[in-house]
């Protein structure tokens, strides 16, 4: 009998094209938070998911409790009171919070001791006790819809809960949160493990491991790379130890050098599709050689400035200055010959046609124009030798070269793709929205020196993240939205990183 | 006026039942554009069962009325299996499929009638002959000025009808079932995650459109049309498609857009008698419910907010 | 384990054109149709009738074999120009879905586009006693643009209103149809024929009678155009800035704005080329293999037109083909019917089952492509 609660021995998985999990062995004793370090693609995801049962090993045995299971489902892990709080919520918005909490396993009433059903009002009851208990307050009755990110999260954790879980998996749950708010879920984090739950905590942010984690596994390319006590680890080695070789924190910037004015926004509102001001009365300038950096929570109208400003979105009130020309009521294309490169946050969405073949993808803002086409005929040819030249130039690798459909590339090299296509388009103004969501480390460093480096050639660049570490990092100057407001507008480093978190929150105004 | 609203509902409550399993499919996030084939196939199945078994034991068929309902139900069922298995095992193009499944029933059910009709009844005709069926009056209730209508002349399907709408409208609002098929159509990673399968829920969603599909066919073959023939499909399928848009995909405005639809055909003819003009114009009256139609479609197609997932490929091994 | 061996490689072999993806373009229609035809075998077996026979009829009807016998004037040429005529509307009308289907949309309103084109052709030009040379282009003309006002409607009910194209263009072939039954029983109506009254020879667009070497042939005027019109319609979508657009309309909107492209234009432009399409299906339907109109019946040439077009991967080359032999089922059928004594609606039975075979076609490629990636897989592992 072992002194672990869960145990996973030689679990080894692979997808098409990539092994996930390579041999892994990890051992999580009752009562701790054993953390999960690696970068993106390390496989700590797919390993939980395992754990979790959204999939089955290819090899490998797991003991929960000492003794030897399968687990063939997510109820299955339920069963054996393992629960995750996936980082992608899995909300139905239209729901309140007790239907989702509920969903799968709805207590059931009879009427006239007949028909079933669905018995809300019990359950509503029940839920509220649950969040009070663990200190994660809710109304139940409100729907997902009208909760702000770190409330939903609460959902996926009360969901967790109500089924009471022992075991919780945490997946990333930092990731979208402002530091605040990161505070406060760590210390529900260790409230649940002193109430004797057992926590496994999957991230790449060292200084959470840190601070609540007990012991750490670290993953690098599917491989179990060691597992260590943090107390008596030093960041820097765990940072290593993840990358697999040393690590620069920053960015290497030279200072800035502000030149004329590149865009002017002017009482910027935008309405979404309901009528509701998504961005309200919003104004700010960047300069060339200046990267303009856009901070919130998601979905506090970020995305929705720079659609507005690409044209993607319709202007309610306001003007938005290209270089002196008003270009409010643009057209999309007039804005790109202009002088607007846009990547966009969905990048498989909106940045790229996945059916299409790689040069096709490269040439789509030029398409229409000598020598790409001439008199409406396209030409071949162009798109061909151009493809090849960015190629090159970028690094961009795919199995068959220009021929490659998009679809079958990896994120970091689809992302690659839209950047070259958007450099290459030597627009005044760079709008990056997310440039580095769901890339690994390596590709996130290219492509913040790419940022720079476009900085540093005379480019006005909009950065909208929600990675408050990537925004302290490479922007020159920081505007923090709120509910669709900008709170403050200030050089970074006016700002620390705490001072941006409350404005994030709309805590703290100017 | 107590025709309009006679015929009305004799021909707004079918219509309404088809637009309830319209709503249970696309609830759970397919797209159903083969109720038209659906209420076909199923009055054929019907249809079929109810001469072939009158032909048998000799029984009058104006009184299998019951059995040819229930059988119609089992074809339209079986029917709508085709739609169910091509979206959700084998992840075709939902649009693509329902525009199959109508063609395809078009064809079969031609085929079949000519083929039946001449192989077991040696007679060369294209429709099996029904009658229409027999319709009662509730007396005390009938008399009420105005709403008495309701109660005259009434088929037993539309009781058939509204009871089953009753339970159509508690099974998908208040039980587990519903609630789960709700959120299939809203987010079916939320309703995986939560252990519970979703490809079974969209099966089922779809069998049960095919079952109230069939019924609503057989009520059409039944009162409007007297036989089964390809007369059958006349677009009423669409038109349900038309009500449950404008009724936001939910049961009850959905009724509202089937009566306005049911009052419109009613009218349109009562006009045309009253007015005593030329058969021609009848043609020009029969177009109503589907100008009716394009007219509240644009009205309300920007505005009314579909299932989130509608028509998206559920794939659960995407990472 | 040899043995295993053996047959799996036997199998390999036998799905080859499937498995390999340059084919499948070509291997998968010509499986639905195989498969379609061998359903369509297994009914005329259990109705007790040689399959075989009938599928031979099938073709002699068509004019691609011999007939034991022919009446006068004609002959195995004659009945194969009747396939060329008949064939005609049905290009033109697969193309206007393969337009459509490009860009993402589904017209199943070709029989009204056809209905209403026709209509009008006939009543404007069909009438008028207007001399050939002008009123065959003109006959051209009218149909082009009727159906592409009626695909244009469709195409910005689509875009301004979020209408869905099944449903609107339903809604107007019930609307057509019934009209146009109104008009022509008010005012054009053939008191004998219960159709519209006949056109002029001018205005037809198919030589009707012709006598060459003691035949009487019919010679399909729009057959030709039809192939230069597939022609064109194929470097309009492989070569050109507009064809681009569209296809890339179709392949996903919100990219497509996103690269500048204006969606609404691209989506009322498809649907007009499309409608225009089908109107020129229908002026060569009802002014051409026809010359009046019957009332309150839509042409199901609508409908098979949704099968070539699937079964021609949308591609105007694959849609010659396609509906060569899909017209071969339809001209073939009421001969087959008279020798066989098979129901002359099989042939749309078939053409259904060719429709849903090919719609399951979606399924193989994806089971094919991941069959390959864990194919790919293995071999990377064992290296």
């Amino acid at each position: 009998m072992s002194d672990y609660i869960v145990e996973m021995k030689h679990i080894t998985k692979s997808f098409p094209g990539i092994v996930a999990n390579d041999d892994v062995s990890i051992g999580i004793k009752k009562g701790e938070i054993f953390a999960l370090l690696g970068e993106n693609g390390a496989g700590k995801s797919t390993l939980m998911s395992i754990l979790s049962g959204m999939y089955e090993p290819d090899e490998g045995e797991i003991y929960i409790r000492g003794e030897k299971v399968q687990i063939s489902s997510p109820n299955h892990a339920a069963n054996l009171n393992i629960g995750m709080v996936h980082q992608h919520f899995k909300l139905v918005e239209d729901y309140t919070i007790t239907e989702n909490i509920t969903l799968g396993i709805e207590p059931i009433k009879r009427f006239a001791g007949l028909f079933p059903y669905v018995d809300i009002r019990n359950a509503n009851r029940k839920i509220e006790e649950l969040s009070k208990d663990f200190g994660l307050e809710v109304d139940p009755t409100k729907k997902i819809a009208d909760l702000t990110v770190s409330m939903q999260q609460r959902v996926e954790i009360l969901k967790v809960l109500y089924r009471e879980a022992e075991i919780l998996i945490f997946d990333e749950p930092t990731a979208v949160l402002t530091p605040q708010e990161i505070d406060f879920l760590l210390g529900i984090i260790e409230g649940l493990r002193n109430s004797g739950k057992t926590i496994i905590l999957i991230t790449h942010k060292l200084e959470e491991i840190k601070k609540v984690a007990d012991r750490c596994a670290v993953l690098n390319k599917g491989k179990l790379v060691d597992v260590l006590d943090v107390k008596t680890t030093s960041v820097n080695l765990m940072a290593q130890l993840m990358v697999g070789r040393e690590v620069s924190f920053e960015s290497e910037k030279v200072p800035a050098q502000f030149k004329e004015e590149v865009l002017k926004i002017e009482h910027l509102t935008v309405k979404n599709e309901d009528g509701f001001e998504v961005v309200k009365d919003v104004s700010f300038t960047i300069r060339s050689g200046e990267i303009f950096a856009i901070a919130g929570v998601a979905d506090n109208g970020q995305v929705e400035i720079a659609d507005a400003i690409a044209g993607l979105t319709k202007v309610s009130n306001g003007k938005i200055f290209l270089e002196g020309k008003d270009i409010t009521n643009e057209s999309i294309r007039n804005r790109t010959e202009i002088g607007i490169s846009y990547i966009p946050e969905d990048r498989q969405s909106y940045g790229l046609f996945l059916d299409f073949d790689l040069s096709t993808n490269l040439a789509l803002k030029q398409y229409y124009k000598e020598p790409f086409s001439s008199k409406g005929i396209l030409n071949k040819d162009v798109f061909e030798q151009f493809g090849s030249k960015l190629i090159d130039q970028f690094d961009i690798r795919s199995g068959q070269g220009i021929k490659t459909q998009v679809r079958s590339m990896s994120g970091g090299n689809q992302q690659k793709a839209i950047i070259a296509r958007e450099i290459e388009l030597q627009s005044p103004l760079m709008i990056f929205v997310q440039p580095t969501r769901g890339v690994d480390i390596g590709a996130i460093e290219n492509i913040h020196n790419m940022m720079i480096q476009q900085r540093d050639q005379g480019k006005a660049i909009l950065l909208v993240s929600l990675e408050l570490e990537e925004i302290m990092n490479v922007a020159d100057t920081i505007g923090v939205i709120y509910n669709g407001q900008l709170q403050k507008v200030a050089s970074s480093e006016s700002l620390t990183t705490n001072e941006v978190g409350e404005y994030m929150m709309g805590a703290k105004h100017e | 006026m107590d025709t309009i609203i006679i015929d009305g509902l004799s021909f707004a409550l079918p219509l309404f039942i088809m637009a309830i399993g319209g709503i249970y499919s696309e609830k759970s996030g397919i797209t159903n554009l083969a109720l038209e084939g659906f209420q076909g196939f199923g009055a054929f199945i019907g249809a079929l069962s109810a001469v072939l078994i009158a032909n048998t034991s000799g029984i009058d068929v104006e009184n299998l009325f019951y059995v040819s309902f229930l059988f119609a139900m089992i074809g339209g069922m079986g029917f709508s299996v085709i739609h169910a298995v091509l979206s959700i095992k084998f992840k075709a193009n939902q649009v693509i499929s329902g525009v199959v499944i109508n063609i395809l029933a078009l064809a079969l059910t031609t085929f079949l009638t000519t083929q039946i009709n001449a192989l077991v009844f040696g007679a060369a005709s294209d429709k099996f002959r029904l009658g229409v069926s027999e319709r009662f009056t509730i007396e005390g209730l009938a008399n009420i000025p105005v709403i008495g209508a309701i109660f005259t002349n009434v088929y037993p399907f539309e009781v058939i009808i509204v009871v089953i709408a009753i339970f159509a409208w508690y099974l998908l609002y208040k039980t587990r079932f519903g609630m789960r098929l709700r959120a299939s159509g809203e987010n079916p990673h939320s309703v995986d995650a939560a252990g519970v399968n979703v490809s079974k829920i969209r099966f089922s969603a779809v069998l049960i459109s095919g079952l109230l599909s069939g019924l609503a066919g057989m009520c059409f073959a039944y009162s409007i049309s007297a036989n089964f023939s390809s007369n059958i499909y006349m677009g009423y399928g669409f038109l349900a498609i038309a009500a449950l848009i404008f009724g936001n995909w939910k049961i009850l405005p959905t009724l509202v857009a089937c009566l306005i639809f049911g009052f419109a055909k009613s009218g349109g003819t009562f006009i045309a008698q009253a007015m005593a003009l030329p058969s021609s114009f009848t043609d020009l009256f029969m177009i109503l419910p589907y100008v009716l139609t394009l007219l509240l479609l644009v009205f309300f197609s920007k505005s009314n907010r579909a299932p989130r997932a509608l028509g998206e490929i559920y794939d659960k091994g995407k990472r | 384990m040899n043995k295993d061996k053996k047959k799996k490689s036997l199998s390999y072999r036998l799905f080859w054109p499937i498995r390999n993806e340059k084919w499948q373009p070509i291997s998968i229609p010509v499986a639905s149709i195989l498969i379609s035809f061998i359903a369509a075998a297994i009914v005329i077996l259990l109705l007790g009738k040689n399959p075989l026979q009938a599928f031979y009829n099938l073709f002699q009807g068509a004019g691609i074999f011999p007939k034991s016998s022919y009446a006068g004037y004609k002959s195995i040429l004659t009945d194969f120009l009747s396939l060329l005529n008949a064939m005609t509307p049905l290009v033109f009308a697969s193309l206007a879905v393969a337009v459509a289907l490009r860009a993402g949309l589904f017209n199943i309103g070709v029989s009204g586009q056809m209905l209403v084109s026709g209509f009008l052709a006939t009543v404007i030009v069909g009438y008028s006693g207007l001399d050939a040379i002008i009123a065959k282009p003109l006959v051209l003309l009218v149909g082009i643009v009727a159906g592409g006002l009626m695909g244009g409607l469709v195409g910005w009910l689509k875009y301004r209103f979020n209408i869905h194209e099944v449903v609107s263009t339903i809604m107007l072939n019930y609307i057509a149809q019934y009209v146009i039954s109104f008009f022509i029983q008010m005012y054009y109506v053939d008191p004998v024929s219960r159709q519209s009254k006949y056109i002029s020879e001018e205005a037809r667009l198919t030589l009707v009678n012709v006598e060459i070497a003691n035949l009487k042939m019919d010679i399909p005027l729009g057959f030709i155009l039809a192939i230069i019109i597939a022609i064109l319609i194929k470097f309009l979508m492989d070569k050109t800035v507009v064809g681009f657009e569209i296809k890339a309309v179709g392949s996903n909107r919100k990219a497509a704005k996103y690269t500048g492209i204006n969606v609404g234009r691209n989506t009322v432009l498809a649907m007009i080329i499309s409608g225009g399409l089908a109107g020129l299906a229908g002026v060569t339907y009802y002014l051409g293999y026809f010359s009046s109109i019957q009332p309150k019946v839509l042409s199901s040439i609508g409908f098979d037109s949704i099968a070539v077009a699937l079964l021609g991967n949308a591609h105007p080359i694959g849609i010659i083909f396609s509906s060569f032999l899909v017209s071969i089922i339809d001209q073939g059928s009421t001969y087959m019917s008279s020798q066989a004594g098979i129901r002359q609606e099989i042939a749309s039975v078939i053409i259904g089952l060719i429709l849903l075979f090919s719609a399951c076609g979606a399924y193989v490629k994806h089971k094919v492509s991941r069959l390959k990636e864990k194919e790919e897989d293995r071999k990377d592992s064992e290296s």
